[in-house]
C-alpha cells in the first residue's frame, strides 16, 4: 500500500514540480524509466509468487536502471544510440509483457 | 507484503551468495521459481541455475499450481496470488520493504512524469531527438533553406526583370502619348500654345483671292510654322482653299474677311519671311489690302479638327 502510495506520490510530484531535466540525463531518461518500469512489473511478479524480497528488487531496480542507462550511453558513443535503444525498449517491453502475464494469471486465474 | 516467504529465499541468499542471479534478473520471479525448486539442494543452485532459466520460464504455467503449494507447506493457510496482492494493499503496514519499495517507486513515477511532462511540452520536439537526428534535420533545414534561396533568387531576377520591361513599357507609353500630342498638334486633334505672330488681313476691296491666302499659308510653313488657324479653322496637312462669291472656303467652311491667322511658330522667322521684299504682304497690300503681322508670346490654336481615319490610304510601315 506504501509502496503505491510512493508511486502516486511521485507521478503527482513530478507533474507538479516540473523540474527542467538536466541536457546529460535527458537521453537516459526514458529508458531507465523503462528499465524501473520492467523491474516494478518483477517485483509485482515476485511478490504475487510470494518470493518478494525487498533487497532483490533494490539492486535489480537500481542495476536495470543503469544498466538500461549505460547500454544507451554507449550505443550513442558507438554511433547506434537510437538503434541500441530501440533494442533495449523491445527487450524490457518483451519482458514486461511476460510478467504482465504472469501477473495476469496470479490475479484473474486467466 | 509477504515476508513469510522472505525466510526460505533470503536464506538461500545467504549461504551461496547469488547476487548474480539477482541482478541479472531484474524481475525476480524466473530466479524465484528456481529457488523453490533447488530449496533441497543448496550447494549446486549457482551452478545449475543458468540451463534452467529458460525452461522454467516456458513451463511457467504449469508449474504455478505446485509453487503456490510450496510456500504454504511450513505454514498453515494456503494463500493465492490474490490473497497476496490483497493482503500486500490492505490493511497498509509500514515495514522496511514497504518503505524501500515506495522509495524506489517515487523514483520510478517521478522520472516518469517528468518524461512525459517534458515530452509533451510542445516546442519541445527537438529535445528529445539524438545528436544524429538534430544533424539530419539541420541539414534538411540546410538544404531547404538554400533551396529556398535560390528560388528567391530567381523570382527576385524575375521581378527586376519585370520592373525593368514594365519601365520600358511605361517609357514607351510615355514617348507614344508625348509623339501623339505632337502629331495631334500637326493633324489639328489638339489645341497648341505657344509664341508666334498673327496675321491680319483686311481686305475690304473683296480683292483677296484663295492663292493669295495659300501664298501666304506656304510661305508660314516655309518659315517654319508648326500650327495655323485661320478664322477659327485649323490649317492642316489636307487642307484645301477655294474661291466662294465674295469670300473664301477653307475645307469648305466659308471663311469672310478681315482674315485672321493665328500662327505658331518662331516669330523672328515668320514675321521677316511674310515682310520681304516681293513677299505676301506686299502682295496682298498691291491688292489694296491692309495686312497687319503682329508678334506675341502666346498664341493660342484651339481650332479643332476630328480625327478622320483615311479611307485607303494605310500605314507601310508593320
Amino acid at each position: 500500500m506504501i509502496a503505491v502510495l510512493g508511486l502516486v506520490v511521485g507521478v503527482v510530484a513530478g507533474l507538479l514540480v516540473r523540474p527542467e531535466v538536466p541536457a546529460v540525463v535527458e537521453p537516459y531518461l526514458p529508458i531507465a524509466v523503462v528499465a524501473a518500469l520492467d523491474a516494478v512489473f518483477g517485483g509485482l511478479r515476485a511478490m504475487l509468487d510470494g518470493i518478494f524480497d525487498d533487497k532483490v528488487f533494490v539492486v535489480s531496480f537500481l542495476s536495470n536502471v543503469v544498466v538500461a542507462a549505460l547500454i544507451v550511453f554507449l550505443g550513442d558513443k558507438l554511433g547506434v544510440g537510437a538503434q541500441l535503444s530501440t533494442g533495449v525498449v523491445v527487450v524490457l517491453g518483451i519482458r514486461i509483457f511476460s510478467n504482465a502475464a504472469a501477473i495476469r494469471r496470479h490475479v484473474f486465474r486467466a | 507484503m509477504s515476508e513469510r516467504d522472505e525466510k526460505p529465499t533470503t536464506n538461500l541468499r545467504k549461504d551461496s551468495g547469488p547476487k548474480i542471479g539477482g541482478q541479472k534478473d531484474g524481475g525476480q520471479g524466473n530466479r524465484g521459481q528456481e529457488n523453490r525448486g533447488q530449496e533441497e539442494t543448496p550447494t549446486t543452485r549457482l551452478r545449475r541455475e543458468l540451463p534452467e532459466e529458460v525452461p522454467s520460464e516456458f513451463a511457467d504455467a504449469s508449474e504455478e499450481p505446485e509453487q503456490e503449494e510450496a510456500p504454504a507447506e511450513p505454514e498453515a493457510p494456503v494463500l493465492t496470488g490474490r490473497q497476496r496482492l490483497l493482503m500486500g494493499l490492505w490493511p497498509p503496514r509500514v515495514t522496511r520493504a514497504q518503505l524501500i519499495v515506495a522509495l524506489l517507486l517515487f523514483g520510478l513515477g517521478f522520472g516518469l512524469a517528468v518524461q512525459v511532462a517534458s515530452n509533451s511540452d510542445s516546442d519541445s520536439a527537438l529535445r528529445g531527438a539524438r545528436q544524429a537526428d538534430l544533424v539530419r534535420i539541420l541539414d534538411e533545414l540546410d538544404d531547404r533553406t538554400q533551396r529556398l534561396e535560390e528560388e528567391k533568387q530567381g523570382l527576385e531576377d524575375q521581378r527586376t526583370e519585370l520592373e525593368n520591361s514594365s519601365d520600358q513599357a511605361e517609357e514607351a507609353r510615355k514617348q507614344t502619348v508625348e509623339k501623339e500630342r505632337q502629331l495631334g498638334i500637326l493633324a489639328g486633334t489638339v489645341a497648341a500654345q505657344g509664341p508666334g505672330i498673327t496675321l491680319t488681313i483686311n481686305d475690304t476691296k473683296g480683292a483677296v483671292e484663295a492663292d493669295m491666302l495659300l501664298d501666304a499659308i506656304q510661305e508660314l510653313r516655309a518659315a517654319g510654322a508648326e500650327a495655323i488657324q485661320v478664322n477659327g479653322v485649323r490649317v492642316v496637312a489636307g487642307t484645301y482653299l477655294t474661291d466662294s462669291g465674295k469670300g473664301i472656303s477653307v475645307d469648305g467652311n466659308k471663311i469672310t474677311q478681315p482674315y485672321r491667322f493665328k500662327v505658331i511658330g518662331k516669330p523672328q522667322d515668320l514675321e521677316p519671311a511674310l515682310n520681304i521684299p516681293g513677299g505676301v504682304v506686299q502682295t496682298l497690300e498691291k491688292e489694296q489690302a491692309t495686312v497687319i503681322v503682329e508678334r506675341a508670346d502666346k498664341i493660342i490654336v484651339d481650332a479643332l479638327r476630328a480625327v478622320k481615319r483615311p479611307d485607303y490610304a494605310r500605314s507601310s510601315s508593320q
